[in-house]
């Protein structure tokens, strides 16, 4: 029954996706179509290119779930790899920059899918608003030089020459960047763990 | 390069942002220093949030239903090789036929493998179980696609295989139409592979048996409410 696979992790959709498990990969779906496609979607900057590009990455995950290593990364993370590269390479293709880059991060929806279940919902959006909180903490000319290396799959050379800056500059701007959002999302990390280990503690009290 | 340490280059490495040559000596000096392993893969965690950055966005809602159809095309006609073009056109078929109709044939109440094999020794229309493989022809002059329907014996199942359909530009995709009384129902949207080839299993609202004949159409990517394009492949199923 479908409502059992919505009660199933990540890791156990996934082998049962190996099992040719339609449904499984119809719960993946629902899970994260929507961070698959935003993601897409905001790197070529075309809606029926990321539509394409999202069926890819699920059509990928149903003929190559037998690849995933859990011990490598968390579900979520492997799809997302998947999307950038696949987005990546189609942008390269078409050889053409879109100007999305300007795009301010900070006006990110948050509505929830109708398909997607409310806690993983709120679980998405807690998650987005982590690294936008750590995003809003770099100066402009940083947060610029992210956005072209992450979602335009520039290097630095090619991001120096597109704003016009020395590669030195770049580099700085990158290192800093990434040194900023490391300590901040670790912070972040650091305490929602204590948040979730303080709620197992108070669980674990009242049950005894 | 490698002894040397690499600090400064693993946030641009963790981005992909290295030029390939940087990027090489990375790879080569993570492979035996545990210090700058344990810095690279802080810099990935990094990496892996940042697409929760990209500003929510939900496909259409129909992309699911895509992605399934896609799916079933994929478990009927797995890829094949190419045959050579001068065998008759059910032993050209044979291998997507074979593997195209093997989840169908799975599915009937005393199906067994021989029958393909024996399907492929009968004339049309003819089996030892009362499944029928209806013939299609092309609708173009000049082209050489080929096709068949496999219906089972109540008409229950069906399964639709091709050849020699080029696989179409984006946005576009063929799509099979059901014929009753002159009213078509759409019985399924595919797509063929780099080899022409292509096979889906068909679902129709009636019994197959109730349907005098069939036809395929280009259709936009996901398929019309009723037929838009022109038809490519076609032929008579049963007189009910």
């Amino acid at each position: 029954m479908k409502s059992d696979y919505a009660r199933y992790d990540d890791e156990r959709l996934i082998r049962l996706i190996t099992e040719a498990r339609e449904e499984a990969l119809d719960q993946l779906y629902d899970r994260y179509n929507r961070l698959v496609f935003s993601l897409a979607l905001t790197i070529v900057n075309d809606r029926a290119t990321a539509e394409e590009i999202t069926l890819d990455v699920f059509m990928r995950v149903w003929q190559k779930a037998g690849t995933y290593r859990a011990d490598q990364a968390k579900v979520s993370t492997w799809l997302t790899h998947i999307a950038r590269h696949h987005a990546i390479d189609v942008l390269r293709r078409r050889a053409v920059r879109s100007d999305q880059y300007a795009v301010q991060w900070e006006e990110a929806i948050y509505a929830k899918s109708p398909q997607q279940d409310p806690q993983e919902s709120a679980e998405l959006s807690m998650r987005r608003e982590r690294v936008h909180a750590a995003l809003a903490q770099l100066p402009p000319d940083q947060k610029q030089a992210i956005q072209l290396a992450y979602f335009g799959g520039l290097t630095q050379s090619q991001i120096a020459e597109t704003l016009k800056q020395p590669l030195g500059t770049i580099k700085t701007r990158v290192r800093l960047a990434m040194q900023k959002l490391q300590s901040f999302l670790r912070d972040e990390q650091n305490s929602e763990d204590k948040s979730v280990e303080a709620q197992r503690t108070y669980n674990i009290s009242k049950e005894e | 390069m490698s002894d040397e340490h690499v600090l400064d280059s693993l946030p641009a490495y963790a981005l992909g942002s290295l030029e390939a040559e940087e990027s090489r000596r990375v790879d080569e000096h993570l492979s035996s220093c545990w210090i700058c392993r344990d810095e690279s893969n802080s810099f990935q965690m990094v990496v892996e949030q940042l697409s929760f950055a990209a500003p929510a966005a939900a496909p259409s809602p129909d992309l699911k239903e895509r992605l399934m159809q896609r799916v079933h095309s994929t478990r009927l006609a797995p890829r094949v090789q190419a045959q050579p073009a001068k065998r008759p056109w059910l032993e050209r078929l044979l291998p997507a036929w074979g593997l195209a109709s093997l989840c169908l044939l799975i599915g009937l109440a005393g199906s067994n493998l021989f029958l393909w094999q024996r399907l492929n020794q009968l004339p049309v229309g003819t089996t030892s179980l009362g499944m029928r493989a209806v013939p299609l022809s092309a609708s173009v002059a000049g082209s050489t696609a080929t096709g068949f329907v496999l219906i089972s014996a109540d008409g229950e199942d069906g399964a639709l295989v091709v050849d020699g359909l080029p696989p179409l530009e984006e946005g576009k995709q063929y799509q099979l139409w059901l014929i009753r009384d002159g009213q078509r129902t759409s019985g399924a949207v595919f797509s063929t592979d780099e080899n022409s080839y292509g096979g889906t299993r068909i679902r129709a609202p009636l019994s197959l048996l109730e349907y005098s004949a069939v036809g395929i159409t280009i259709e936009p990517q996901g398929g019309s409410p009723q037929p838009t394009g022109k038809q490519v492949l076609g032929g008579p199923l049963f007189s009910p």
